[in-house]
């Protein structure tokens, strides 16, 4: 048997009083409880819970479409009426040049690519708030409330190529082959979103506020990330640095290059994205282990 | 420090404060709680909902954890499972934890019973490959095979209950912690999950139950902490704690009668009629002295406790009550109550449900006879029972 420093009511076989008298008022600070987040830990504890996060991305997908009449068809109609919407509105307004490319494919391929920050943030930001109710009950890692959300907005994005297929049918083209790069492109972004979606859910227990300027920042962020405007014309000495701090930028632009044009990506921006996107995940991450400590009682 | 083996608990010092309820949390308290350590010094608002526990349970016992609303005993199974963190103090439970504390708030209302039961399940800690192979069970155990693929927001309450605690009870964890689920759901599923309790305990889970229904926690624990105002007021074996708790709510119940309504009771004696000592199956005679003001048209209500506020059986008489001093005279004939302490209540309400004696407890009192009912391991004896009852008015 373990030996400790004051044996609590470990003799069960006899009645313990406790004595009230003694207890002080305060613990004594030796004794208080450090939260400690060690990254590889935090990890290993995450991927033995692996299974919560397909199951709560499921339940949330599942729930979303049931009792519509059309159902799953939805997450296929959404893209496509946000495109129309979206022709309708820009297309005679081609002040910002689209490289030559048709303005709907042009605007959708950076819609696809926006959209799935945008969800992933808009929901998964608020995801803790709304399971609350689980929040306060179960003990598996919170990260998965979170990376639940971003399962079904990746879900969602996913489906969505299907229309971006139908529009390249419309317009007589092909994707070029390096659309392959593709893959590589949407991790960075997951990565990206992750961080961000990290941090924002863990700040926004602690700072309700943050639910009402959200969505304010994300329609803000349509505008900051070029999905509108062609990435060229951010001035060249300025590039880098952007795409440091903003990794969709260039993740948006190089998935028209190779996609639409049929280009190279370009290597150098695209490897500075890269490693903005793990500077933001590892911050992100770090910013929610240290909160998550509270989640629970002011949830 | 070598590790204790699977199933086991041990709380050392655990303390545990909630910030004071603020309505609106202040923009700048929250910057502050920003930038510095959260858990540094200088709480400014904030009260102790577990103050200095210590606790060790052993792989395979079973621990009651009883107490009046608010004496944190919910708070204690939440940092015994890390839902919630400790303020101070130093918590190891080895094993794979089981946290039944809600049973509906894990369940989706716009998923079916059969997709609820993946979700659920998975939540509590169980692996979907192990669902798949229980479903059929829990299904049948929660005996919603009907129901089970009809979406859970029009499930009845008692459906719900079951189905959360049919998840529940397959989760086949190291520890097990049940926090106040079987409230709802009928007496005969009350009694199947505690037998269920009864058979999780033998195959060598450890048990933490929390419950105010003291029938449940005396037939499914053989050990028992009480929390009162943050502390531990007493910790053993289950009967000898329950007795301390039942003795205190008395008392409580004793300095909390009233004299709000405007019938007094003046003197109340018990005796068995054949003259012998109070036992089980004798003819209780009761004989209350009261005063009222003014002659009345009135209900009479006598009940009998177990120590909680909750009656185990009231008998009632309808009747018109003289002005001044009179007295009512009750039998209850072969008195229905095995061996141990008990409490008789009585109240008495007029004409528009007003209130002339309220509900309070008068006395207590000892019944001798053979041993508490027997009943199987892991059996909780309900106590609603008819009584025979003769009445006199003097």
């Amino acid at each position: 048997m373990a030996s400790i420093v004051e044996p609590g009511p470990s003799g069960w076989d006899t009645l313990q009083l406790g004595d009230p008298s003694t207890v002080p008022a305060e613990p004594p600070s030796e004794l208080l409880y450090h939260h400690q987040t060690r990254f590889f830990a935090s990890l290993r504890r995450l991927w033995a819970h692996r299974e919560i996060v397909y199951t709560l991305a499921e339940r949330d997908f599942r729930a979303q479409y049931k009792q519509a009449t059309l159902g799953i068809m939805w997450a296929l109609l959404s893209p496509v009426l946000t495109l129309a919407i979206l022709i309708i509105v820009f297309s005679r307004a081609k002040t910002f040049g689209t490289e030559h490319l048709p303005f709907a494919l042009y605007a959708f391929v950076g819609i696809l690519c926006w959209s799935y920050f945008a969800a992933s943030l808009g929901t998964g930001g608020n995801a803790l708030l709304t399971n609350k109710a689980l929040l306060s009950k179960t003990q598996f890692p919170r990260e998965c409330f979170p990376l639940g959300t971003m399962t079904v907005s990746g879900i969602n994005t996913v489906l969505s190529w299907i229309p971006l297929a139908i529009l390249f049918v419309v317009f007589g083209r092909a994707p070029a082959i390096a659309t392959l790069w593709t893959p590589l492109f949407m991790a960075i972004e997951v990565v990206f979103a992750a961080g961000v979606t990290l941090a924002v859910s863990g700040l926004i227990i602690q700072m309700r506020d943050l639910v009402q300027v959200l969505p304010v920042l994300i329609s803000l962020g349509l505008f900051v990330e070029p999905v509108i405007w062609p990435f060229y014309r951010i001035p060249k000495y300025l590039q880098p640095i952007y795409s440091f701090l903003n990794p969709l930028g260039p993740v948006i632009d190089n998935v028209r290059r190779t996609m639409l044009h049929g280009w190279a990506p370009n290597w150098g921006l695209v490897g500075i994205a890269a490693l903005g996107a793990v500077t933001y995940l590892l911050l992100g991450y770090r910013i929610f282990k240290r909160l998550e400590v509270q989640f629970a009682d002011i949830a | 420090m070598p590790t204790l083996p699977e199933g086991s608990i041990q709380l050392e010092h655990i303390w545990k404060s909630y910030r004071a309820d603020l309505a609106v949390p202040q923009f700048y308290d929250q910057l502050k709680r920003l930038t510095r350590s959260v858990r540094s010094s200088g709480r400014p608002n904030h009260r102790w909902v577990l103050k200095d526990i210590n606790l060790e349970v052993e792989p395979g016992s079973s621990l009651a954890l009883i107490g009046i609303n608010g004496s944190g005993k919910t708070t204690l199974l939440k940092v015994i499972s890390q839902v919630t963190y400790q303020t101070a103090g130093r918590r190891i439970v080895q094993g794979r934890i089981g946290a039944l504390l809600s049973v509906a708030s894990g369940l989706h209302p716009d998923l079916t019973g059969r997709e609820n039961v993946f979700l659920y399940g998975t939540v509590l800690g169980m692996s979907r490959q192990r669902i798949r192979q229980r479903f059929d069970e829990i299904v049948e155990f929660a005996e919603l095979t009907d129901a089970i693929n009809r979406q859970v927001k029009f499930y009845s309450a008692g459906m719900l209950v079951r189905l959360g605690f049919s998840i529940a009870a397959f989760l086949e964890p190291a520890v097990l912690l049940v926090d106040e689920i079987l409230a709802v759901g009928d007496a005969n599923f009350q009694q199947k999950c505690l037998k269920r309790i009864g058979e999780i305990v033998r195959e060598g889970t450890t048990l933490i139950y929390v419950s105010h229904d003291l029938a449940s926690v005396e037939a499914s624990c053989s050990r028992a902490l009480w929390l009162a105002d943050a502390v531990v007021q007493a910790a053993g074996p289950t009967n000898e704690v329950l007795q301390l708790y039942r003795d205190s709510i008395e008392q409580n119940a004793v300095l909390t009668s009233s004299s709000e309504g405007e019938v007094r009771v003046l003197k109340v004696e018990l005796r068995a009629t054949d003259g012998g000592q109070l036992r089980s199956g004798c003819d209780m005679e009761i004989r209350l002295t009261l005063n009222s003001p003014e002659p009345t048209d009135a209900m009479f209500f006598i009940g009998i406790s177990q120590g909680t506020a909750f009656p185990m059986f009231v008998v009632a008489h309808h009747g018109v009550f003289p002005a001044g001093d009179f007295e009512v005279r009750c039998v209850l004939e072969h008195l229905p109550v095995p061996k141990g302490g008990y409490s008789i209540w009585a109240a008495m309400t007029g004409a528009k449900a007003k209130v002339l004696l309220p509900w309070n407890p008068l006395m207590q009192f000892d019944v001798f006879g053979p041993a508490a009912l027997p009943a199987p391991e892991g059996v909780m004896i309900m106590t609603p029972i008819y009584v025979e009852a003769q009445w006199q008015v003097n």
